[in-house]
């Protein structure tokens, strides 16, 4: 590959006449070429004044501790609300966690009763034959609301952190050796995606009927789509999703998981019967409304693991 | 079965001090992967087959490409050969393939003084 | 008949000793050989056989019902992904091998020819 050269060796070299030029070591032109004496440098003077004022504007309103006096204020106090608003925020969480039974108390009927009433009644409330997911869907829906937010609130930050626009050229092109267009994996992609596909289906549908469920299924059809992204490149995969279908789907699934909550809530808050037949356990149509949320779960689930991958490698889509 | 979840959890044992101590990237990963395979298994011993799917399409599959990709932008994939530290900049893995493709402006200065 | 079963049952067991060997054999390369593509050869023959002895032999154990269909399936997917995902490493390693002449002996299309010409006239 590379051999240790010599100190004049490398003097002769066009390389080393290249490093000169770029560190201004050795001037280009002297020596080579006629110049012409050059006029010393004026300027009018309103010109350098407006200079000097657009400077001052620049310099009032840019981050900069010294100049911005605004700036050190707003530091300050901002600097004393943050250690404020933490302090209260944990006073805040402290006392509400001191306000929990303590763990393991015989007489509180966190620790005796509401895992024996959620295997009992598990089935007959929810109508699901999985009581796992009976328990995150049905009565404990509002924290799997809470998570599903969490997986949004993931993407943003990713996308915050990872996009690149399109105006600035990629610096590195890292994906020289990547195969393009490999008959091998293309074959195998053509085979295998679907199957993929169809079994993180039927794994989000049966999530009330057997293990799996909303994550589980939609981990599944991201990872199918990941394996498609790979064997078929970009822009046939942009064919079908583009960053406007992932947005639109997370945003509908989403608002459909929150709407369907909003009745459940109402409905039980103000003791009414809901609508939403149980139906038969054991049937696919079953178990009201965690149908419905399994598919809104991994519809957000599948998009999320595909715009990590996306964000990830390319920083767009 | 206490013996076989007992072999389990002393495999996770293993895998989790090395993946710390271990000198590469990407053997650390890869051993990541592992762990994320083996806590599959232990969740299905423990009887919740849920956790098990979940596990082992998010941890053995999104989490570890996710790992590897990463590895791949901050080239701190090395040979076994180099020095074991990832050398931040511009490096490519390898060097310019014989068909003479140059990608960036430090292998066209490579090809330059080896010309 | 309880014999059947246990015909079936003896059966099943040896192919799954059989794979857990095959398991053992190739672990046994991929820590023993020195070059990235040997390592890899025996890690992705020995995991396709190992897995088909010993899901065959979870097949004969259970006999013929709607699980042997699944693990039936399972071994097809597996067969499919696995050997793809070493072809793509093994081209990977051969795009960036830096020591390329030490690694393969690559011959000319003359000298072949030139062999096949020894070759034959040696044999007739």
């Amino acid at each position: 590959m590379s051999r240790k050269r010599t100190r004049e060796e490398y003097e002769k070299t066009r390389s080393f006449r290249l490093k000169q030029w770029v560190d201004g070591s050795r001037d280009p032109f002297l020596d080579r070429i006629e110049m012409k004496p050059k006029k010393p440098f004026t300027e009018p003077q309103e010109v350098k004044e407006r200079r000097e004022v657009d400077r001052e504007r620049m310099l009032s309103r840019v981050y900069d501790m010294n100049r911005n006096a605004r700036l050190r204020e707003f530091h300050r106090l901002y600097q004393v609300f943050a250690v404020l608003f933490c302090v209260i925020l944990v006073v805040m969480l402290l006392t509400a966690v001191s306000w929990l039974p303590t763990v393991g108390a015989e007489d509180r009927p966190v620790n005796n009763e509401v895992a024996a009433r959620y295997i009992e009644n598990g089935l007959q409330e929810t109508g699901a034959v999985n009581i796992v997911t009976g328990m995150i869907l049905d009565y404990r829906a509002f924290d799997t609301l809470g998570e599903s937010h969490v997986l949004f609130t993931a993407t943003c930050t990713v996308l915050i952190l990872l996009r690149q626009d399109k105006k600035r050229k990629r610096k590195t092109n890292d994906r020289m050796y990547e195969p393009k267009n490999d008959v091998i994996l293309q074959t195998a992609a053509r085979v295998l995606v679907p199957p993929i596909v169809i079994f993180g289906i039927y794994v989000i549908l049966c999530g009330h009927l057997g293990p799996g469920g909303g994550f589980s299924g939609g981990a599944i059809i991201g990872a199918g789509l990941i394996l498609y992204l790979c064997a078929f490149g970009f822009e046939k995969t942009e064919r079908f999703f583009t960053a406007r279908t992932y947005k639109v789907m997370s945003f509908c699934a989403l608002a459909c998981y929150s709407l369907s909550k909003c009745y459940s809530f109402y409905t039980g808050a103000n003791g009414i019967e809901s609508a939403i037949p149980l139906g038969t356990p054991g049937a696919i149509l079953s178990s009201g409304l965690i149908f419905v949320l399994n598919i809104c779960v991994g519809v957000v689930v599948a998009g999320t693991m595909y715009t990590f991958y996306c964000m990830f490698r390319k920083g767009g889509y | 079965m206490q013996i076989l979840m007992g072999l389990l959890l002393g495999f996770l044992l293993v895998c989790a001090v090395s993946v710390s101590a271990s000198k590469s990237l990407l053997n650390s990963v890869c051993i990541y992967m592992s762990y994320s395979l083996v806590m599959s298994i232990i969740w299905i011993l423990l009887e919740s087959p849920d956790l098990a799917i979940t596990e082992a399409a998010v941890g053995a599959g999104i989490t570890s490409i996710l790992f590897f990709v990463t590895l791949k932008k901050i080239h701190a994939i090395v040979s076994e050969d180099d020095d074991l530290e990832p050398e931040g900049g511009a490096d490519t893995e390898g060097t310019v393939p014989t068909e003479g493709v140059v990608s960036t402006e430090k292998d066209a200065a490579k090809e330059a003084s080896r010309a | 008949m309880a014999a059947w079963e246990w015909i079936r049952f003896v059966i099943g067991g040896f192919l799954l000793l059989c794979g857990l060997g095959i398991f053992a054999i190739e672990m046994a390369g991929v820590y023993r050989f020195r070059y990235v593509l040997n390592r890899m050869h025996a890690a992705a023959m020995g995991d396709t056989l190992g897995i088909g002895f010993s899901i065959v032999g979870l097949i004969v154990m259970n006999g013929v019902n709607f699980t042997s269909l699944k693990l039936f399936l399972v071994v097809a997917f597996l067969w499919f992904s696995s050997p793809t995902s070493s072809h793509l490493i093994a081209r990977l390693e051969y795009d960036t091998d830096e020591e390329r002449e030490s690694h393969y002996r690559q011959k000319e299309l003359k000298d072949l020819e030139t062999e096949l010409k020894t070759g034959e006239k040696e044999e007739s």
